[in-house]
């Protein structure tokens, strides 16, 4: 990242854009940039407003009064918030492992033109980005062959390996690792796994961290294979709790009329409420990335071009 | 390097045939033992549906295999025993009671991947010349950090922020009837709906979608652009005789992709966003969603299965077709 933009600087001179043009790129871009931050001040702001001054004056910039009572709530013991926040982060964190070992592990050898399978190996996971089963085929084999439903196995395990990451890496090995380094610890009596452990992971970080950041990301953002293979409460992970939640109130308010006496509007999760159940489910995944920033997008842009 | 040693090692006899021998295997075990973990995983998760798309084609019955069966699993047992019916379930699709359904779900799809793959290549392009322009380098990563913040962000938490501004009591109608104007119901309005999956696709992916082309462009020889520049060339010219040309190489990759995936839809996306809601269904089914509720329905599952088959196979046809043209007009661009 680093020195994409100092390139750009050396050059600035004579190539530059006129101030003019430049300032209202800026004006463009903080605009821009504001629109697309909107939604996330409207959930934070709308779940530190207390409850009767949402109510009663809707929306607005800045609380008219500030309250903290929906994140009290919503981490009182017994929550359904907690089993999911426990869930979620045991599956984030298996799931984020497995997958950087996995794609590491079945990168390297491809990258290496002394791996005599390197062909069949690149087929056999080219293919599967090309063709699938389908989905009916999928969840027949889920539930009924590998029967991982209603396993914590769910949550992570469909999702535990990338054809799409493992060329990222394979570019990323045969590009940013030099030959000479690999062959040197060969002639000193290295094995390949050796090799690769201690010599190859470790200079290939900023890679290994884009691959860890993205399944990170696709595992705490999990919502479809729960939907499929889970149907106990107490497996739910953050997305599908707080799906079920927004599902439920929506029907509740639609058919309120029909339902009077059976449950009582006021009984349900307030609007701030709510909004703090979004809040914390974003919470961590966007604090994770100041973390993998320096690297990411040196290991994502290194990787993915043709090289 | 010289080429010798490839020449001693590799005699013709080698070549093909005798590939997997004991010895080859002995001596790449160390690599084979690392391809493992990630060749098993494929095996399980994306080689074992695959024969499961017959079921297409079958009167799939749930049936217990009989005691003396050699594999005692009800699935594998009733997908052999089940019914050839040909082209029955397809057949389902297009009777004219569903005709009409299938069609909508079709063209929902394939409307919405267009959409989204174009405006996504026109503002991720332009994103990434714009960061790049910029002459304050440290204001161009924050943009570009913020603009790429989205992407974390699941399908389900935008629900919620379409739900909080769009329903009927939601931010939207707050301000509009405080304007003295109607309120806008608009979970029961279909035009709404392809603004606000565009709006949703654009806010989610476009940062993320510039990465690549940033990296590109930076990686453009800057004597081009200066020859250019003396040379008179404004900067739209320079965009597109020296900047589009560079691009266009993974422009076409991405997109050689992209029409795979034409009948494929971000589920989550079209499943969560609508929130349920049966007025806007025209609008907001794609056929992944479809074939979803059929699965989750009681109609047979050969129907939902010969509407995934032809997401499947359609779908590798599409590449397979891409990726030949491109191969018979520019082979170095060719995805394989």
């Amino acid at each position: 990242m680093k020195l994409q933009y100092r390139k750009a600087k050396q050059a600035r001179d004579m190539l530059a854009i006129s101030p003019t043009t430049n300032r209202v790129l800026n004006v463009l871009m903080v605009v821009l940039c504001l629109l697309t931050l909107a939604p996330f001040y409207v959930i934070i702001i709308a779940s530190v407003t207390s409850e009767a001054a949402l109510i009663e004056n809707g929306y607005r910039l800045w609380p008219e009064e500030f309250s903290l009572n929906a994140y009290t709530y919503l981490f009182r013991p017994g929550s359904i918030i907690l089993t999911a926040y426990v869930n979620t982060i045991i599956s984030t964190v298996a799931g984020t492992i497995l997958t950087v070992v996995m794609v590491a592990l079945y990168a390297y050898p491809l990258s290496r033109r002394r791996f005599r399978f390197s062909g069949f190996f690149t087929f056999y996971a080219f293919f599967t980005m090309l063709f699938g089963g389908g989905l009916v085929a999928y969840y027949m084999v889920m539930r009924q062959i590998l029967q991982i439903q209603n396993t914590m196995w769910a949550l992570f395990l469909p999702s535990a390996f990338s054809p799409f990451w493992v060329f990222v890496m394979r570019t990323y090995y045969k590009t940013q690792i030099p030959e000479e380094i690999i062959e040197s610890a060969r002639i000193d009596g290295a094995s390949e796994w050796r090799t690769l452990t201690q010599i190859v992971m470790p200079l290939s970080v900023p890679g290994l961290a884009t691959v860890a950041l993205f399944s990170a990301i696709g595992i705490w953002n999990n919502f479809f294979n729960v939907l499929l293979l889970i149907d106990k409460v107490e497996l739910y992970n953050l997305q599908y709790t707080i799906y079920s939640t927004l599902n439920n109130i929506r029907f509740l308010l639609e058919n309120a009329s029909q339902m009077q006496g059976v449950v009582s509007l006021a009984e349900l999760p307030t609007q701030t409420f709510r909004m703090a159940m979004a809040v914390v489910t974003i919470g961590p995944i966007v604090l994770a990335y100041p973390f993998f920033q320096r690297y990411f997008i040196r290991g994502l842009t290194i990787g993915a071009i043709k090289g | 390097m010289f080429k010798k040693d490839s020449v001693v090692t590799k005699k013709p006899v080698f070549k093909k045939k005798k590939r997997w021998t004991a010895d080859a295997i002995y001596s790449h075990i160390s690599y084979l033992t690392m391809v493992l973990p990630g060749a098993i995983w494929l095996l399980l998760f994306a080689y074992l549906p695959m024969p499961g798309i017959i079921m297409a084609f079958k009167d799939y019955r749930l049936q217990r295999p009989p005691a003396d069966f050699w594999i005692q699993n009800s699935f594998i047992y009733s997908l052999i025993k089940s019914p050839w019916v040909g082209l029955e379930n397809f057949r389902y699709l297009i009777l004219p009671t569903n005709l009409r359904n299938t069609v909508i779900f079709v063209r929902n799809t394939v409307l919405y991947n267009l959409l989204f793959m174009v405006v996504g290549l026109v503002l991720s392009i332009a994103l990434a010349v714009v960061i790049y322009e910029l002459t304050n380098r440290f204001w161009a990563k924050l943009y570009h950090s913020i603009f790429f913040l989205p992407f974390f962000i699941s399908w389900v938490v935008v629900a919620y922020v379409v739900y909080a501004m769009a329903n009927h009591a939601g931010i939207i109608n707050t301000f509009l009837t405080s304007m003295g104007m109607a309120p806008l119901e608009i979970y029961k309005q279909k035009a709404y709906w392809p603004f606000i999956f565009l709006i949703a696709n654009i806010w989610k992916y476009t940062g993320n979608g510039s990465i690549i082309y940033l990296a590109l462009i930076t990686g453009v020889d800057r004597q081009l652009y200066e020859a250019a520049a003396m040379d008179g060339a404004s900067k739209w010219k320079q965009f597109v005789y020296i900047t589009l040309p560079e691009l266009i190489p993974t422009i076409v990759l991405l997109q050689i992709l992209a029409v795979g995936r034409i009948f494929v839809s971000d589920f989550d996306m079209f499943y969560t966003l609508p929130a349920g809601s049966v007025f806007i269904r025209e609008v907001t089914t794609t056929i992944d969603v479809y074939v979803f509720n059929m699965l989750r329905s009681t109609s047979p599952i050969g129907y939902a299965a010969a509407a995934g088959f032809v997401q499947s196979v359609v779908g590798f046809v599409l590449i397979l077709v891409a990726n030949t043209v491109v191969r018979k007009t520019k082979p170095e661009m060719a995805l394989f």
